[in-house]
C-alpha cells in the first residue's frame, strides 16, 4: 500500500508532509494536523500550534502520563507527555495506533512544528520515499497477503 | 463522529494548508509576516503574532479551532532546522 504525501516549500526548503487525525479518547481529542516526516527524529511529537489547538485543560492534561527523559527540539530542551493509544487516521484507507509525544512547555518561543517521527515508519513497516525534485513523497510498504 | 464527517474535516484542512502553502508569499505581501494566520475556506480568518489571541478569534468566528489549518508565516529566506 502507498499513502500519498504533498510536497511543499516551507520554511525556506521543501519538506514532505502528512495530513492526518489524531483521535483519542483519553483525553478526548479529535484534531487534523499537518506533520512534517523528520526522518531524523526517532520520534512523533506535536508542535505548539496543535498543542494550542487542542485546549486540554490543566487537569486534564496533568492526567497525560509524563514521559521520564526530555527531548531536545530546536535546539532546547523540552518536557512531553505522551499520548499513548492515539489513533492516527490518514484518509479512508490507512489508520493505526500509537504513542504521540506532546510538549509540556512552548519550545524557544519558536513555533515548532509537528513532526511525524522514525516511529511511525518502524511501528506499521513503511518505507519513506522522498523526491524533492519531483515534488513527490510517499510512505509504502508491501501488501500483508502477497 | 462519522468516519464520512471526520473525512470531510480532514479534506477541508488538507485544502485550507494547500491554499496557506501555494499562497504564503502573497500573506507576506499583506503584513502576515511572522503572525500565526487561521485559514478556513481558503481565506484567512485571523491573524495575530501571539497564537492564543489567533486561537480565540477563530472561536469567536463560531469555528471549533481544532479543524481550522493554523500556520506561522516565516520571513522570506528564513529556514527552519528540525
Amino acid at each position: 500500500m502507498r499513502i500519498h504525501l504533498q510536497v511543499y516549500d516551507f520554511a525556506n526548503g521543501l519538506r514532505a508532509m502528512a495530513h492526518f487525525l489524531v483521535i483519542s479518547e483519553k483525553p478526548e481529542l479529535f484534531l487534523p494536523v499537518k506533520a512534517i516526516v523528520d526522518t531524523g527524529s526517532p520520534e512523533t511529537i506535536l508542535g505548539l500550534i496543535d498543542l494550542k489547538k487542542m485546549r486540554i485543560s490543566s487537569i486534564r492534561f496533568k492526567e497525560i502520563e509524563s514521559r521520564k527523559y526530555p527531548i531536545c527540539m530546536g535546539g532546547g530542551e523540552v518536557k512531553t507527555k505522551i499520548l499513548q493509544g492515539a489513533k492516527l487516521k490518514f484518509g479512508e484507507d490507512f489508520e493505526c495506533v500509537m504513542p504521540v509525544h506532546i510538549p509540556v512547555d512552548e519550545i524557544g518561543g519558536t513555533a515548532q512544528s509537528t513532526i511525524l517521527g522514525v516511529d511511525f515508519l518502524t511501528k506499521n513497516n513503511f518505507k519513506f520515499v522522498f523526491e524533492p525534485n519531483k515534488r513527490e513523497a510517499y510512505f509504502e510498504r508491501e501488501d500483508e497477503t502477497s | 463522529m462519522e468516519q464520512k464527517q471526520e473525512l470531510q474535516i480532514l479534506k477541508g484542512f488538507e485544502r485550507d494548508s494547500e491554499w496557506f502553502h501555494k499562497n504564503v508569499n502573497k500573506l507576506r505581501e499583506q503584513n502576515f509576516t511572522n503572525k500565526f494566520v487561521a485559514i478556513s475556506n481558503e481565506k484567512p480568518i485571523a491573524s495575530d503574532k501571539n497564537i492564543d489571541i489567533v486561537i480565540k478569534a477563530v472561536e469567536k468566528e463560531g469555528k471549533n479551532p481544532a479543524y481550522i489549518f493554523i500556520e506561522f508565516v516565516y520571513p522570506e529566506g528564513f529556514t527552519l532546522l528540525l
